[in-house]
């Protein structure tokens, strides 16, 4: 099943076309690493599927995008944003903001809990599956600023998780952690995906090779190889694949 | 050469550190002034609760303060300073968040030259608005509310309260006062405002309209959350700004020694220091040093309160 699919997307910044002309199908409950070198697009791909390109007004978005076969320009940008979340590369919970407050907030403004019960229940259970519950549970009501940087990006995966989305959205999640914080992240998207579909932008291949089912390999704008992660490490068609998974191209 | 070098250094740091201390010193010597002759004056003139909530002094009577300014100067500066951010606030938001619209960057060129303005003219600007409006306003909204409220609440106590605060207006009267306040804060609170939001990193702007959903909670709720500090010292900072204002209340408040309705002329301690030490009478003179005691504190007690806020944090 196709989850998330891109026909013919261009995006642009001004004059200068960073997607041209891309297609893409990104299969349902699995983990798709878009891989490429820097500036080839993978960052920029991610905002479009939630449609946080909409913040940057040069950019110009051109082509379709579907999620379950449906126009994502055509669906209500709130309720796309509920549906596909992001986590970033540097991990940004509200710094004065409290442990609690960071994943709740995003349930408040969108009136999704109905009461206290069922809100302070959607957190614990957001930062459970996040594996972050235990670390933090006797001090909820601390400044998520004063957490290490790696429970912070799981405070984000949490903030995410609260919504129940469908598709979570990865941007070099581990790109500033520690071996040790970057595994407990891979770990966990290993065991989310089980319940949502994930599209993980790496730098490293090695993590690609590690966690994810499909490999999309982007250069300047396009894919040049899609298929099978172990396909795409063992056996690559493309040259430039070839050379990017054997670190010849970066 | 190295000694050299240190000597240099050493006179450099000295012109510095003497530099400092040169501009801090008028600081403290107008502090200390108005504190040693303001407290000496307010034991004089009948205590401090008898200072705070007492009439001015007549020119021969021996005791007396600041009571009737010192309410209008509170109403006016709450006033004020509600009205100004919640005007500036939205206004800072919207020019620091949306630089490439045109009408943002007009909006940021009028706030910077508003923040320079001279304050009487915006007391003359709603003095004049004041003359066009007032007979429209008492006669068609202001008036008729009173009657329904005397109406309603008959010749009690509590009517009596409430037409202190709502009724026909005098062309001088608190809100006036409180508007032309309100317009000097605007800017201030705008300014500080835009450069907080323009310095919100763009990871955390994602994330804001990553969370918030709809547009106005991403900016309004998400991202405040994350410049609350500064917003608050624009806030405290700005309602300090004019809790000390006297050009703006010249026309519009005007000043008033007794206890009256807000809807007529209204006195403020920074008018009564005005009004009092052009006087020829001691007595006058020295309760205008205790007022200026009395907005000094008011004016530091916000300054503090926002630099402790800003260092607690």
């Amino acid at each position: 099943m196709t989850k998330l699919e891109a026909k013919n997307l261009q995006v642009s910044f001004g004059n200068v076309a960073v997607i041209t002309g891309l297609n893409l199908s990104i299969p349902e409950g699995s983990i798709t690493a878009l891989m490429g070198p820097s500036g080839s697009g993978k960052s920029t791909l991610l905002r479009v599927f939630n449609r946080l390109i909409e913040l940057y007004p040069e950019a110009h978005v051109g082509g379709y995008v579907y999620l379950d076969g449906q126009d994502i320009f055509e669906i209500d940008v709130i309720e796309l944003r509920r549906r596909v979340q992001m986590i970033f590369q540097i991990p940004n919970p509200i710094p004065n903001l409290s442990i609690f407050e960071n994943v709740a907030l995003g349930l408040k403004l969108n009136r999704l809990a109905k009461n206290r019960k069922e809100l302070y229940q959607r957190v614990k259970t957001a930062l459970e599956k996040a594996q972050l519950w235990d670390e933090v549970k006797d001090r909820l009501n601390a400044p998520a600023g004063k957490l290490s940087g790696g429970q912070q990006q799981r405070l984000c995966v949490a903030r995410s998780l609260a919504f129940e989305p469908e598709v979570l959205l990865a941007d070099e999640p581990t790109a500033n952690l520690d071996p040790e914080n970057t595994a407990k992240i891979e770990a966990l998207l290993l065991d989310l995906k089980k319940e949502m579909t994930i599209v993980l932008v790496t730098h490293f291949p090695q993590q690609a090779a590690r966690i994810s089912d499909y490999v999309a390999f982007l250069y300047k704008g396009q894919i040049v190889e899609r298929g099978p992660t172990k396909d795409i490490f063992t056996k690559p068609r493309h040259e430039l694949t070839e050379k990017y998974v054997t670190g010849r191209l970066y | 050469m190295t000694s050299t070098r240190k000597v240099l250094n050493w006179i450099g740091m000295g012109l510095f550190v003497l530099l400092g201390v040169a501009a801090t010193i008028p600081l403290f010597l107008i502090i200390i002034d108005i504190y040693s002759k303001g407290i000496d004056a307010i034991n004089r003139l009948g205590g401090l609760w008898h200072f705070l909530t007492s009439e001015p002094p007549s020119p021969l009577s021996k005791s007396g303060g600041v009571g009737p300014p010192l309410i209008g100067t509170l109403y006016m500066t709450a006033l004020g300073a509600i009205g100004g951010f919640a005007l500036g606030f939205p206004l800072g938001v919207y020019i620091g968040e949306m630089r490439r619209e045109k009408l943002a960057n007009a909006a940021r060129v009028g706030v910077n030259v508003l923040v320079e303005f001279p304050t009487i003219t915006i007391g003359l600007f709603v003095y004049a608005v004041m003359g066009l409006v007032q007979d429209d306003l008492n006669r068609y909204i202001l008036g008729p509310v009173s009657a329904t409220l005397k109406a309603a609440l008959g010749n009690s106590v509590f009517y009596n309260y409430v037409s202190w605060f709502v009724g026909p207006l005098d062309s001088f009267n608190a809100y006036a006062g409180a508007a032309a306040l309100a317009l000097v804060m605007i800017p201030y609170v705008a300014l500080i405002t835009a450069s907080a939001y323009a310095s919100v990193a763009q990871p955390l702007r994602e994330a804001a309209y990553g969370i918030g959903g709809r547009e106005f909670n991403a900016l309004f709720i998400v991202m405040r959350k994350v410049v609350s500090r500064a917003v608050l010292t624009a806030a405290l900072i700005g309602t300090a700004k004019i809790a000390g204002e006297t050009a703006p209340l010249l026309f519009t408040a005007f000043g008033n020694n007794y206890y009256a309705p807000f809807t007529g002329s209204t006195g403020a301690v920074s008018l009564w220091i005005y009004a009092a030490s052009e006087t020829p009478y001691n007595v006058q003179i020295m309760s205008a040093y205790g007022a200026a005691a009395v907005l000094l504190t008011i004016i530091l007690i916000l300054f503090i309160s926002a630099r402790i806020k800003a260092i607690h944090d």
